[in-house]
C-alpha cells in the first residue's frame, strides 16, 4: 500500500508537470521557430542586403550545377545560393547572393578547411560581377586552388539562377565538355578516349587523345580538335598548312614505339630514375620515383612510405615534353594535389635553364620539392644517356 | 507558537544565510556565470524564478508526497520549472539563452534549489516558502552580481558589455578566467565573514536537524562539533 501511494504520487506529479510543459511548449515553440528562421534570414541578408524575406526553393528535379546545395529566392526577385565546392581542401561551403539582374551582391565562406585564409575575403572581389565578367576576376597567386574553386562555384551560382529563372546554361563539367568535343571530332571512337602520353615533341599540339577502339587520334591544337584516323590521315576540315603539320604529328604518334634502355650500366644515373625508354625519334621517356611527403614526411603524420610515381618525356636536347603523375600516396587534400594536371603541366616545355620558376604548392612543400627534384634529374639523365655529361 | 517574522525569512537569504557566500551552495553556476554582469543577473533571475515556483509547489504538495519518493518528486518539479523557464527564455530572450548555454538546463541540479526544497519548502507553509524562494533567489542573484561586477569591471574593463574608459586599457584578464573567479569568490566569502563577524550562521543551526543526510547518518558525522568561523 505504501509503495502504491509513492507510485501514484510520483506518476501524478510527472503527469502534471508534463502537461504544464506541453502547454508552455505550445506557446513558445512557434516563437522559437520564428526566431530561428529570422536568424537564418539574417545570415542570408549578409550576402544579399536588399533581399528582404527569403523562401527556400525546392531543388528536387532541377538540373543545377553539382556545387549548388540550397537555393533561396528573395522577395525582390533575386536569389541566395548555397554552394559546396572544394578549393585546396575539400568541403568549402559558400553562400552567394545574386540579384534579379544576375549580378553578384555578395559572397561569403561559411566553412572551409583551406590553409591560407584567402577564402575569407575573396568573395568581396566577386561583388558586382555577372556571368559575362566573372571569368576576368583574377585568382590569387599562391592560393590558386582556393580562389579558383571559389570563383567557379560563384559562377555555378550565377548559372543556377539563370536556370531557376527559366533559362538554360551549359552546366557540363570540364570532362564532359572535353569528351563532347572529342566525340564531335572523331565520332567513330564512340565517345571513349584515353589520354595519350606525349612521348614525342609535337608541333602546335597541347594534348593527344587516343580512341579506345583504335579508330584514331584527336590532336588538340589551341581551341581546335583535329581528328586523324589510324593511318594518320587528317579527318577534320582544316587549312592545308595545318593539315600538313598535323599529318606529320600523326606519323610521329603512330610510329612512336618505346624501347627500354638498360640503365644498369650507367653508374652515375640518379636514383630517382627507375626506367628509361627511347622513342623512335630519339626522345626519352622516364619513369621516375620522387621522394615526397610519403618518404620524407614527419613520422608523426604516418607518411605512406611510398614514392610518387611520375612519367616524364624529354627531347634529346634536354627539353621536357610532358609530365604525368601516374601514382601518388601523399596526404589527402594536401600533397595529393601533385596528381592534378594544373600542377604537373607546369613542367611542360621546361629546360634546365628556366626550371626554377615552377610554383610550389603552398602547404605541401615536401611533396613539391621532392617532385621538382625528381623532374630535375631528367636533365641530368638525358645528358648521361646522350653522353654529354 | 512564536509569531512568524515574514520579513526575516525574506532577508535571511540576502546576507545572513546567503546561499553562495554563507551556505556555499551553487558554486558551479556561480563561477561559470559570474564573468559578465548580464549573464550573472540573467542566471540569478532564472534561478530565482525556478526557486520560487518549485518552493511553492513543493510546499503545497509537502503533505501529499510520500517521504520515500520525495527527492525524485522534488527533482521532477524542479526540472519541470527549469524546462519551462528555459523555453520562455529561449522564446523571448534568445541572446540571454545563448549566453547562459548549458548552465540554464543545469539549474535543475543547482543545489540551492534542491537544498531549499529539502530544508525549507518541505517543512513550511506555501507563503513562507515563496518568501524563502524570493529571499534565497535574490541572495543568489546578488552574490552573482557582486562577483560579476568585480570580475567584469576589473577583468574585462566593461560593465554589462559597456566599455568603461580607463578600465578597458587596464584589464586584469586573469579575473575572467576560472582561477580568477575562484579567487574573487574566496575574497568575497572572507569579506562577508568580516562584516558578519563570522556569525552569519549560528552554531546551533549546524546540527543534525538541519542536515539533509541526518536520516542515514545518525549523527555519525559529529556535525555538532563543527565550529563555524574558527
Amino acid at each position: 500500500m505504501k509503495y502504491i501511494k509513492s507510485v501514484i504520487a510520483l506518476t501524478a506529479i510527472c503527469a502534471a508537470i508534463s502537461l504544464l510543459l506541453a502547454l508552455t511548449n505550445s506557446i513558445t515553440a512557434p516563437i522559437i521557430e520564428k526566431n530561428a528562421s529570422a536568424a537564418a534570414n539574417e545570415a542570408l541578408l549578409v550576402v544579399y542586403p536588399d533581399g528582404g524575406d527569403f523562401t527556400q526553393i525546392d531543388l528536387t528535379g532541377k538540373e543545377l550545377p553539382a556545387t549548388v546545395t540550397d537555393a533561396y529566392s528573395a522577395s525582390n526577385g533575386g536569389y541566395v545560393i548555397k554552394l559546396l565546392t572544394s578549393g585546396y581542401g575539400a568541403n568549402m561551403v559558400l553562400m552567394c547572393g545574386i540579384d534579379g539582374a544576375g549580378t553578384v551582391t555578395g559572397a561569403t565562406c561559411l566553412s572551409s578547411s583551406e590553409t591560407l585564409g584567402y577564402e575569407k575575403t575573396y568573395g568581396d572581389t566577386l561583388k558586382g560581377k555577372t556571368t559575362a565578367d566573372i571569368d576576368a576576376v583574377e585568382t590569387i597567386s599562391g592560393a590558386t586552388m582556393t580562389t579558383s574553386g571559389y570563383k567557379n562555384a560563384v559562377k555555378d551560382a550565377l548559372n543556377a539562377t539563370i536556370i531557376l529563372g527559366g533559362g538554360s546554361v551549359d552546366i557540363r563539367s570540364e570532362e564532359e565538355i572535353l569528351n563532347d568535343n572529342l566525340s564531335e571530332a572523331l565520332p567513330q571512337a564512340e565517345g571513349k578516349f584515353v589520354s595519350w602520353f606525349m612521348a614525342e615533341s609535337l608541333e602546335n599540339v597541347t594534348a593527344v587523345y587516343e580512341a579506345e577502339n583504335g579508330a584514331g587520334y584527336v590532336l588538340v591544337s589551341g581551341e581546335e580538335f583535329i581528328a586523324v584516323d589510324k593511318s594518320g590521315a587528317v579527318l577534320s576540315e582544316v587549312a592545308d598548312d595545318v593539315k600538313a603539320t598535323m599529318e606529320a604529328n600523326a606519323q610521329l604518334i603512330i610510329n612512336s614505339s618505346l624501347t627500354e634502355v638498360d640503365i644498369s650500366g650507367y653508374s652515375d644515373m640518379p636514383s630517382q630514375v627507375k626506367k628509361v625508354y627511347k622513342t623512335a625519334s630519339g626522345n626519352y621517356v622516364f619513369e621516375l620515383g620522387a621522394n615526397g611527403f610519403g618518404i620524407n614526411g614527419d613520422h608523426y603524420y604516418n607518411p605512406s612510405g611510398k614514392q610518387i610515381e611520375i612519367k616524364a618525356s624529354a627531347t634529346k636536347d634536354g627539353k621536357i615534353i610532358a609530365v604525368l603523375t601516374t601514382a601518388q600516396y601523399e596526404s589527402e587534400n594536401i600533397g595529393d594535389a601533385c596528381a592534378k594536371e594544373s600542377f604537373y603541366s607546369q613542367f611542360n616545355g621546361k629546360t634546365e635553364a628556366d626550371y626554377s620558376d615552377i610554383e610550389a604548392i603552398s602547404g605541401a612543400t615536401i611533396t613539391t620539392n621532392g617532385y621538382k627534384t625528381a623532374i630535375s634529374k631528367v636533365f641530368e639523365a638525358v645528358k648521361i644517356l646522350e653522353g654529354v655529361a | 507558537m512564536k509569531k512568524t517574522n515574514y520579513w526575516k525569512i525574506l532577508i535571511t537569504g540576502l546576507l545572513k544565510e546567503n546561499p553562495v557566500f554563507v551556505l556555499i551552495l551553487g558554486t558551479c553556476p556561480t563561477l561559470a556565470m559570474s564573468n559578465s554582469v548580464t549573464s550573472a543577473v540573467g542566471m540569478g533571475l532564472a534561478a530565482t524564478a525556478v526557486l520560487i515556483c518549485s518552493n511553492a509547489v513543493i510546499s503545497l504538495l509537502r503533505k501529499v508526497i510520500p517521504d520515500a519518493v520525495r527527492i525524485p518528486c522534488y527533482i521532477v518539479v524542479i526540472a519541470g520549472f527549469v524546462t519551462l523557464v528555459e523555453m520562455f527564455i529561449h522564446a523571448y530572450l534568445p541572446e540571454l539563452y545563448k549566453s547562459l548555454g548549458v548552465f540554464l538546463a543545469l539549474i535543475t541540479v543547482n543545489c540551492i534549489i534542491l537544498g531549499r526544497a529539502e530544508m525549507f519548502a518541505g517543512k513550511n507553509t506555501v507563503g513562507k516558502s515563496i518568501l524563502d524562494g524570493i529571499g534565497m533567489g535574490l541572495g543568489f542573484t546578488l552574490a552573482l552580481f557582486l562577483m560579476a561586477v568585480v570580475r567584469e569591471v576589473l577583468g574585462a574593463g566593461t560593465f554589462a558589455g559597456i566599455e568603461i574608459p580607463f578600465m578597458i586599457d587596464h584589464k586584469i584578464e586573469f579575473l575572467v578566467k576560472a582561477p580568477g573567479g575562484l579567487m574573487v569568490y574566496g575574497l568575497l566569502i572572507a569579506f562577508v565573514n568580516v562584516i558578519t563577524k563570522g556569525k552569519a550562521i549560528k552554531k546551533k543551526e549546524f546540527n543534525c536537524a538541519g542536515c539533509p543526510s541526518a536520516g542515514v547518518c545518525n549523527g555519525g558525522c559529529k556535525a555538532n562539533e563543527v565550529k563555524e568561523g574558527e
